[in-house]
């Protein structure tokens, strides 16, 4: 495929499997597959959406779905799906869509898989952060700064532990792990701290749960994940240079531990808000790259592909907790555990391959 | 020597530190422009950390490392990038790449996010698989190549980063003797194209034969340098290995060949005599 570029007056054949857009001096490569495949992931996203809004105590058809968030439809219906579902959902797809681009940027600076923020205790953290401020122990911050800061203070703590820039794999995972027990802890122990009935209250989100979301939080939500997706985005062509050892990053005219720190810091951010949002949901941060990975088949970093199917697998996650044991509601938190305690397994003992990531 | 005074790369009284342990102190080196260039040097004597500080991999302590004549750590990474290229001694690579995606990311000094794909690219690109004799092997994955091919893909990378100067780390450490021949060939053709080449290699006689000049190390200090013929001299190698030599001219290439190698001190038919486990002994006890 050839475009006509303008600096040099002559067609410049792409790359096999990209599209070259040239305008003005500026080219910019475009990956076939990728879009070909994120096409159909968001066709999916959709679909199971729609779905999703349709499944409930009221179950609604997809037609009748589409006509109440065009507007129109009984009020009844109109309500149910506007004012209370689709909040639920566009909860779980931001939050998703964070979760597991920071767990797609966590996993390329740690060259290790598993080194997802749910696994290196950034999620409980942050919770434990949101929870001190909810619980009211003197601390006036809204639950997300709290969130952040706890990520912040994780991720930092793991890395000075783990051992600098977070090439030690192991090392710097098991740190992780020892935080984030001890943040699930703190959680559990300022509960006990508060009357039972605002514990009560309290608990889903701290387990991971889409119920109830404050609805002003939502948008807020919405532009943190456009934001660190985009930014993810701009920078995957130089994140994608952390495949290679730090010799080659700097060979190449890249600072490694510069690339590291922005992408780290991508990964708190999206990490903080989703878990003052939803709660610690991580696994999906595991879950999610993964799929990406197995259906884009993406060489560079899958970032676009783990936002859309994180964000399925949270809907998803939400639906089977809604439906599965209804009127009994079961945490979007539990599901992915039990779903994804098995696939963390399954990534441990599946035959490994060559590379680190 | 004339070619000194224009040395695009050297070192001013440079050290090096691994932790608080000195590798390299005080060193001040310059490498001949256009020519090979190879540093040996028994285990441990700070080749490797020299040539990683030479490529801003290893910031040195003190001192500076001058790159046509700036200081490298005051110029901007990418500029450097588009000087001097690496081609470190482990290399990993992501996941099922192609040859050809490979040797893309050494377009990565010359491109910008927005600035991704031109011309000038693709010419490079072409420029080095053919410069690397890869033009058959542009499609396959890195993964299934053989161990010479690949290391020829990774010099073809750096060749399409299109710098004057490349600095090779052990390029032919885990290769078999057909294969180092295939990649000293290849350092050959670029130096030939006018490049600087600075390489760290273990084997002595593949750098007396396919280098132009030789700088040897001993304990973060150069102890001697000059051409193969020049620095291949029995004292000179008794003081870097321990060892004990007499030296033929190779009748073909004219570079310095090692025969009858003996550890110093140890007699010239040693295989098996007393006083050969005598030497031992007194080794173990030193």
């Amino acid at each position: 495929m050839s475009v006509f570029d303008s600096t040099s007056r002559s067609y410049v054949p792409a790359p096999t499997g990209h599209w070259l857009v040239a305008i003005a001096g500026y080219s910019v490569l475009i990956d076939k597959r990728a879009i070909q495949r994120n096409a159909l992931l968001s066709v999916a996203l959709l679909a199971i959406s729609v779905l999703s809004l349709g499944m409930g105590t009221l179950s609604l058809a997809p037609y009748d779905v589409l006509l109440a968030l065009l507007g129109k439809g009984d009020s009844m219906t109109q309500f149910v799906i506007n004012e209370l579902r689709l909040n639920r959902l566009l909860a779980g797809i931001f939050t998703g869509a964070a979760f597991s681009v920071a767990g797609c940027l966590m996993q390329t600076v740690a060259r290790n898989r598993l080194a997802t923020p749910g696994i290196i205790g950034i999620d409980n953290a942050a919770m434990a952060f949101a929870v001190a401020s909810v619980v009211g122990v003197g601390v006036s911050f809204a639950p997300s700064a709290m969130a952040l800061t706890g990520a912040a203070t994780a991720t930092a703590l793991a890395f000075m532990i783990g051992g600098g820039s977070g090439t030690r794999g192991y090392r710097f995972i098991v740190a992780g792990l020892a935080i984030g027990s001890v943040s699930a802890a703190v959680s559990q122990l300022l509960l006990t701290q508060v009357h039972i009935d605002v514990a009560n209250e309290a608990y889903p989100w701290t387990v991971g749960s889409l119920s109830g979301r404050p609805e002003e939080q939502i948008p807020v939500m919405g532009l943190i994940t456009l934001i660190g997706v985009l930014s993810g985005l701009v920078l995957c062509y130089r994140f994608q240079l952390m495949a290679f050892s730090d010799s080659v990053i700097t060979a190449l005219g890249h600072t490694p531990n510069r690339l590291r720190f922005a992408a780290v810091v991508i990964a708190i951010v999206l990490t903080g808000f989703a878990v003052a949002l939803a709660g610690p949901v991580g696994l999906v941060a595991l879950v999610g790259p993964e799929m990406a990975r197995a259906f884009a088949r993406h060489k560079g970093l899958p970032l676009l592909s783990s936002a859309i199917c994180g964000a399925i697998v949270m809907v998803l996650a939400d639906l089977a907790g809604r439906t599965l044991f209804s009127p009994i509601e079961i945490p979007v938190g539990v599901i992915t555990a039990i779903v994804g305690g098995p696939f963390l397994l399954w990534i441990l003992i599946r035959k490994p391959k060559r590379s680190t990531l | 020597m004339s070619e000194l005074s224009q040395a695009p790369l050297g070192t001013e009284t440079i050290t090096l530190k691994h932790a608080d342990h000195t590798i390299i102190k005080d060193l001040s080196v310059t490498f001949p422009k256009g020519k090979v260039t190879a540093i040996v040097g028994p285990n441990g004597c700070g080749k490797s950390t020299l040539l990683n500080g030479l490529s801003r991999v290893h910031r040195p302590s003190s001192g500076h490392i001058i790159l046509e004549s700036k200081d490298i750590h005051t110029m901007p990474a990418k500029e450097v990038a588009k000087k001097l290229a690496l081609l470190p001694q482990e290399t990993s690579a992501p996941d099922g790449i192609t040859v050809r995606e490979l040797i893309r990311f050494g377009r990565h000094p010359h491109q910008s996010f927005l600035k991704q794909w031109g011309m000038d690219d693709r010419t490079a690109i072409e420029f080095a698989l053919k410069a690397a004799n890869l033009e058959d092997l542009g499609e396959r994955l890195l993964d299934t190549l053989s161990g010479g091919q690949r290391q020829r893909a990774w010099i073809a990378m750096s060749v399409a980063q299109e710098t004057p100067l490349l600095l090779l780390d052990e390029p032919t450490s885990a290769l078999d003797l057909g294969h180092q021949i295939e990649v000293f060939e290849l350092i050959r053709a670029l130096s030939s194209q006018g490049k600087t080449i600075v390489m760290v290699v273990h084997d002595l006689a593949m750098a007396a034969r396919y280098s132009d000049y030789l700088i040897a190390m001993k304990s973060g200090e150069i102890i001697a340098q000059g051409t193969p013929k020049e620095v291949i001299q029995p004292s000179i190698l008794e003081e870097l290995y321990g060892i004990q030599c007499d030296l033929l001219d190779d009748p073909s290439t004219g570079t310095p060949i090692l025969i009858n190698v003996r550890r110093s001190g140890a007699p010239v038919t040693a295989k098996t005599s007393a006083a050969s486990k005598k030497a031992k002994c007194d080794m173990a006890f030193s």
